[in-house]
């Protein structure tokens, strides 16, 4: 069974997902969660312009620490981001 | 021939710290930070609140000389240092002329200047400042020092990022060397806490919203400062002619660059920068007794730094004092590198390894805790200041103990 929380985490990992396509300029059909980012080629500069459409879409700030630097897969981009945006959403 | 050796016998700094390298050498022994809270009404989507700012108060009561119609903050903050720096060395107008060089570095020179003009163009207001132009180059700051002082030897304004004051002093220790000089007025200047700069890096994801904590676990960006430092160098011979104090001598300096990403730091390039300011002043790694490190407390910058340091010191490293101090007195950007020599300066003629503030967390990933908490006694003569700019450009540089007197 699925709670209310668990449908919104993901509608926002869906709504990050369709993010990371446009910026990352990645075909969304072949966009996977269990995707390597590197292997999507999606490089630094990519990383910084999916950080800016999370600033516009979320009014939040995510600077690069050392568990963004870490994550390895789109579905690790996914789960941080999405908690970050939780944690500092403006309610 | 003997190369002349190059001394150091004037330091000047103006950062949000206050005024006077004194001021900014307890500021860093002490730990204290000048990091605090702006807000930049213009921008109503403002995300960071944090930097070292030097603010209205804190800049009327120190620049005191400065011609707002002709100059923007950038040039202001550096002719407070250089005003400094001369008297420190016992110098005046009468003692520049053609020997003397100007090589002070920007990386954004006149950032107000061109920040509010671009605002009322953009309004469609007819009238921008007529003086825009001069207030905004680079060089401007370089030229009103040599104006000031009558120094009408070569001037060069190095505008490489965050390395523009390191390879401007870098650049002013060749030419002497090279005999082309005998005097130089040299180091950086940065007015960057405004508003379209402050949020051009806030965009670019490195600063922090908290705090800056370089080599930390938990850094997670830079804190933006500004200001200017400025050294007066002269020749060894020279300084001991009239009886000079000197501060320290420049020994090595070296420089390089990546020539690989505009943003992603080369490690091998900041090691070779390092390599060849140990070969300049035919010292070994372990001669090095306390690093300055570039620091910013971005992920990237740090980690890169830290490799580059252990391919250059090897098993020496560990011994090794390191610290940034750029907790203290912000990322001045193409004033960092001079702000951060005096720092340097001061570490030596102290003998003490200023602390890394805010600091907590070992990173595994880095592998070694900088020296932080308290200020850490050193026994050397030599310590070394690293610069690492956007655009692959390294620059670190050597100082030596001043010779006797």
């Amino acid at each position: 069974m699925r709670n209310a929380t668990d449908e919104n985490i993901t509608d926002l990992e869906e709504e990050l997902l369709d993010l990371v396509a446009e910026e990352g300029m990645i075909d969304r059909a072949l966009l996977k969660r269990e995707s390597a980012m590197a292997d999507l080629d999606i490089a630094s500069a990519d990383f910084i312009m999916i950080l800016m459409a999370i600033e516009e879409k979320y009014g939040i700030y995510i600077s690069v620490d050392n568990e963004m630097t870490d994550l390895k897969t789109v579905q690790d981009l996914l789960t941080t981001a999405s908690r970050k945006i939780r944690e500092q959403k403006p309610e | 021939m003997t190369l002349p050796r190059v001394v150091i016998t004037g330091t000047g700094a103006f950062t949000a710290c206050g005024a006077g390298a004194d001021t900014l050498w307890a500021a860093a022994r002490d730990g204290v930070s000048a990091v605090g809270h702006v807000d930049f009404p213009v921008l109503t989507n403002q995300r960071v609140f944090r930097a070292a700012h030097i603010d209205d108060t804190l800049f009327q009561a120190h620049a005191v000389d400065y011609k707002p119609r002709f100059q923007d903050r950038v040039a202001a903050f550096a002719l407070v240092a250089a005003d400094e720096a001369v008297k420190m060395a016992g110098l005046s107008k009468e003692d520049f002329g053609e020997e003397t060089g100007v090589i002070v570095g920007s990386g954004f020179g006149g950032a107000e200047t061109l920040d509010v003009n671009y605002r009322a163009f953009e309004r469609g207001e007819l009238r921008m400042d007529p003086m825009s132009i001069p207030k905004i180059m680079t060089n401007a700051a370089a030229s009103w020092i040599s104006m000031t002082y009558g120094a009408r030897g070569p001037v060069y304004c190095n505008s490489t990022a965050c390395s523009s004051a390191s390879q401007s002093i870098g650049m002013a220790y060749m030419l002497m060397r090279s005999g082309a000089i005998r005097r130089c007025i040299t180091g950086g200047t940065e007015a960057s806490v405004v508003t379209g700069v402050f949020r051009a890096w806030e965009v670019l994801r490195v600063l922090s919203p908290d705090l800056c904590r370089p080599f930390c676990q938990k850094r997670n960006g830079m804190a933006l400062g500004e200001g200017a430092g400025i050294l007066v160098l002269e020749t060894l011979d020279d300084a001991q002619a009239r009886g000079a104090t000197i501060l320290a001598e420049i020994v090595g300096y070296g420089t390089s660059s990546d020539a690989g990403d505009l943003l992603r730091p080369d490690f091998e390039g900041a090691a070779r920068a390092m390599q060849l300011a140990l070969a300049d002043a035919g010292i070994q790694p372990a001669d090095i007794g306390y690093v300055n490190a570039h620091g910013t407390g971005t992920v990237a910058n740090d980690l890169s730094e830290t490799n580059a340091m252990r391919l250059v010191f090897g098993d020496d490293f560990d011994k090794v004092a390191v610290s940034s101090t750029k907790p203290v007195h912000g990322h001045a950007l193409g004033a960092a590198g001079a702000i951060e020599a005096i720092v340097t300066i001061e570490a030596l003629r102290n003998q003490l390894a200023p602390p890394t503030t805010n600091y907590s967390t070992l990173d595994p990933a880095v592998g070694f805790q900088p020296v932080h908490g308290e200020a850490r006694a050193i026994d050397t003569n030599f310590c070394l200041t690293n610069s690492f700019a956007f655009g692959g450009v390294n620059a670190s540089l050597i100082l030596g103990n001043a010779p006797d007197q």
